[in-house]
């Protein structure tokens, strides 16, 4: 390097170029890339048990509307051959011999001959359509009317009443007089369910959301002009994620039970429909003298709602963004 | 307060109001036909009439037969003779031609009379062989009726639903003396208010049958049964006792003073007037025309068996909830408390059912516990299972929300002082920690006691237990009308007493909450 004169700015001024000061760039804090949805599956798969549970969820999803397509349930495939009626499994598979599919009777036959395995399928498809019909109802009627109701004060006074009324009769007592006055069936069945189910949803989202609305920010967010909606679908929701997953967690086995427990006293879904809380019913009467009728269902159906359950749980911890440190 | 008892009884009324509307306008009147002998037995006009008299009778409308329509009107102008007299008859056959029949003169006026009143005039035109003759039950028929609207049968249920006696209830001339006074009680040894001219002799009486104090004065009026206790009253229904008679060595009425004892399972108590006449062997054995009674029996009502269930299910699931709750709290992390956590996540996803079932197939099979209610010879041993069966989901729910409260606190300031203060942590648990955990658990009880009153509509159908769950579910298959709005009523009733109670238990155990002032009042 040689050792020339330092410079003088002034004398080289023409030398730079004025470009600006960017006002923009100037405010932006540098911070690490946080995306939420990435977060929340970092969280949610760093637990064994979940990757378990999704694969679980995953099959019965297929077990119940993939395998009815191709194992077709017929209540009344034997109805006419008495011999076959409430066969044990060792019977049932001595019986059919090797011209039925493998697997179709290696659980036994029902009360009229009906195949118990291919049943189960059939049967898990209902509870879990009515299920998630329910819940999807349900859970979109709920948080758009709870956060309406949360946010105005007129619409607030009238809901109160409705639903303090409402909320003194007992549920499963509601359910039972619905289900008995619309009568039986897929339909009437998920209007029975729906028809007061979204009140309590939407009024536990109507504390949330008034809980919320008057925080700080959103506060200052309505300050400078947000219009409600806004507030309401930027400010508010995003905060309910996990709350909004937490109670899908108690509300998809929810409604399995009530369907079970609905065709258990009777008054249920109509006699043609396989469900598992029909299957309980049948043979509930029986569950001493054949035991293969009864237990798979009931098995069945705990299992369904116990993976439902636990998944919901813990993908409401992972979406809580507390849990994202 | 007072404001909060008046909603909840706006808010039972309109729960009556709706249910009513939609189980009389939804659900086909003609189910009260199922399993009636009288109605298969019958054919034609005949059962139409008496399709007509049960309608009246479970009040869905009003009706006028026209031949009561001349009894009446001839009664007036002859009296007791009036069944000979030649214009009656004439005007009573006059219905039987189905052509000219409304050119009679007492059929216009009985015509004009009722449409004028908002009836509705119906002609059933008589049903003959081709010969002319008339088939069995083909009688014609002339009738009024009005139908009864949902809101005219609500304001009939609300004015009967508590009814108290008189002394001018018994509709019998020769009955003078009439009183209420105090008498010694030779049943019971102890005094009674007895009647004259009350429908019931005792109103107010002691025995030794819980809760041992008992009155005939004051009656709920829940509505009648239609299929499952035909035309029986819901409330006698729901609080007679069961089972089977109970004999004891016991006088009669007349007979006491003397040394004549029968064997028999009568319960004076529940004598009421006999407005007919009395027996010859009544006479001898009742100084007075009370004489029809109900029987002892040895097992409870639908409603106690179903309020002790639900009360010992409760007992049960504070008694074990709690302690495992605070258990799981202080071994936090530990294997009990992950064992804890499974149950509670077992009970809160699993079908109640499902886990019902499971639980008396093993407890049934190991401990050889009787599996249905009814076919056990130790009484107690039935109660077992339901009472257990009930509270599982509770004692899940209690040790969850315990610990949840119980390590909320341990978390708190106050709780962190005292540590630094130097107490024990027993002394921190017992003194600080449990007293604020135990608020939000009181508030709880009589919801949690409701809840195992409605629990019991799946665990009295499984295990066939006789209680007011099972007397709905029935009632529900059978479509008994009257049975379901009065279930409806009781649970609804239940539950808002449980909620009422509820903020009065916790106000009276917390003073930093009070239940009126300002916006504090109700919910």
């Amino acid at each position: 390097m040689t050792n020339e004169p330092v410079v003088n700015n002034m004398e080289n001024k023409d030398k730079f170029v004025i470009i600006g000061n960017d006002d923009i760039a100037s405010e932006k804090i540098i911070a690490p890339r946080y995306s939420y949805w990435r977060s929340v599956g970092r969280v949610f798969f760093r637990k064994k048990l979940n990757i378990f549970l999704i694969v679980a969820f995953i099959l019965i999803l297929l077990a119940s509307f993939v395998v009815p397509v191709f194992c077709p349930y017929d209540p009344m495939e034997n109805v006419t051959n008495a011999a076959t009626f409430n066969m044990s499994p060792v019977k049932a598979m001595a019986y059919f011999g090797k011209s039925a599919p493998p697997l179709k009777w290696i659980l036994g036959t029902g009360p009229q001959g009906n195949s118990i395995f291919y049943g189960l399928f059939s049967s898990a498809k209902t509870s879990l359509l009515l299920a998630m019909a329910c819940a999807a109802i349900n859970m979109s009627v709920g948080i758009i009317m709870g956060a309406v109701w949360g946010y105005s004060k007129k619409f607030d006074a009238v809901m109160l009443v409705i639903y303090n009324i409402v909320a003194n009769v007992p549920y499963l007592l509601l359910v039972s007089v619905l289900v008995y006055v619309v009568g039986s069936g897929f339909g009437s069945f998920i209007f029975a369910l729906t028809i007061t189910g979204w009140m309590s949803i939407a009024y536990f989202f109507r504390t949330q959301v008034m809980i919320i609305r008057d925080r700080e920010y959103s506060l200052a967010s309505r300050c400078l002009g947000t219009p409600i909606p806004r507030v309401v679908s930027k400010n508010i929701l995003p905060f309910l994620t996990s709350v909004i997953v937490t109670l899908l967690a108690t509300e998809l086995p929810m409604y399995i039970s009530m369907e079970v427990y609905l065709s258990f006293i009777g008054i249920g879904l109509s006699a043609t429909i396989p469900s598992l809380g029909r299957m309980i019913s049948q043979a509930q009467s029986a569950f001493r003298t054949f035991p293969w009728e009864f237990w798979p269902p009931v098995l069945v159906a705990s299992m369904v709602t116990i993976i439902l359950y636990l998944l919901g749980q813990n993908l409401a911890d992972a979406t809580d963004p507390r849990t994202h440190m | 307060m007072l404001k909060r008892i008046l909603f909840s009884i706006f808010s039972l009324l309109v729960v009556i109001m709706v249910v009513m509307f939609l189980v009389y306008t939804a659900i086909n009147r003609n189910v009260i036909f199922q399993s009636d002998d009288v109605w298969n037995k019958r054919s034609g006009n005949e059962r139409s009439m008496y399709e007509y008299s049960q309608f009246q009778k479970y009040g869905y409308l009003d009706f006028v037969n026209y031949t009561s329509f001349l009894q009446s009107k001839y009664y007036a102008i002859y009296g007791d003779s009036y069944t000979s007299q030649k214009d009656y008859i004439a005007d009573k056959n006059a219905i039987k031609d189905s052509a000219a029949f409304q050119n009679n003169e007492s059929v216009q006026e009985f015509a004009q009379k009722y449409a004028s009143e908002g009836f509705k005039i119906k002609y059933l035109a008589p049903i003959t062989y081709k010969s002319g003759k008339v088939k069995p039950g083909g009688d014609a028929y002339l009738l009024a009726e009005r139908e009864r609207s949902v809101f005219q049968r609500l304001l009939t249920y609300l004015r009967n639903f508590i009814t108290a006696e008189t002394t001018k209830d018994v509709q019998d001339p020769e009955l003078t003396d009439r009183y209420v006074r105090v008498e010694k009680d030779p049943y019971s040894g102890l005094f009674a208010v007895v009647g004259s001219g009350t429908t019931h002799k005792y109103l107010l009486y002691f025995d030794g049958r819980f809760p041992f104090i008992h009155q005939n004065w004051l009656h709920l009026n829940l509505g009648t049964s239609y299929t499952t206790y035909r035309g029986m009253e819901i409330t006698t229904v729901m609080t007679s006792s069961t089972g089977d008679l109970k004999t004891e060595r016991t006088q009669y009425p007349a007979k006491i003073g003397t040394d004549e004892y029968v064997e028999t399972a009568i319960d004076f108590h529940s004598l009421t007037y006999n407005t007919g006449t009395v027996s010859a062997s009544d006479a001898a054995n009742f100084p007075d025309k009370y004489t029809v009674y109900s029987y002892k029996r040895d097992s409870l009502s639908i409603l106690e068996t179903s309020f002790l269930i639900g009360l010992m299910a409760t007992v049960l699931q504070y008694f074990l909830g709690i302690p495992l709750g605070i258990w799981m709290s202080r071994h936090k992390n530990g294997f009990g408390d992950k064992l804890g956590n499974a149950y509670i996540i077992f009970v809160m996803a699993v079908p109640s059912l499902a886990y019902i079932f499971m639980f008396s197939a093993v407890a049934t099979t190991l401990l050889g516990l009787p599996y249905k209610f009814a076919n056990t010879e130790v009484r107690v041993l039935a109660y077992i299972m339901p009472t257990f069966s009930l509270a599982m989901p509770w004692i899940g729910s209690l040790m969850k929300w315990t610990r949840r409260y119980m390590i909320d606190q341990m978390n708190s300031d106050y709780v962190k002082f005292a540590r630094a203060e130097g107490l024990s942590e027993k002394e921190i648990y017992r003194i600080h920690i449990s007293r604020n955990a135990i608020i939000p658990i009181v508030h709880g009880i009589p919801a949690n006691i409701l809840g195992c009153l409605t629990g019991a509509l799946v665990t009295e159908q499984v295990y066939g237990v006789p209680g007011v769950g099972r007397l709905l579910i029935t009632a529900l298959n059978q479509h008994d009308n009257g049975v379901i709005i009065a279930c409806t009523v009781f649970y609804t009733t239940l539950s808002i007493v449980a909620l009422i109670l509820g903020d009065v238990l916790m106000a009276a155990y917390d003073p930093r909450i009070k239940l009126s002032g300002e916006g504090g009042g109700g919910r």
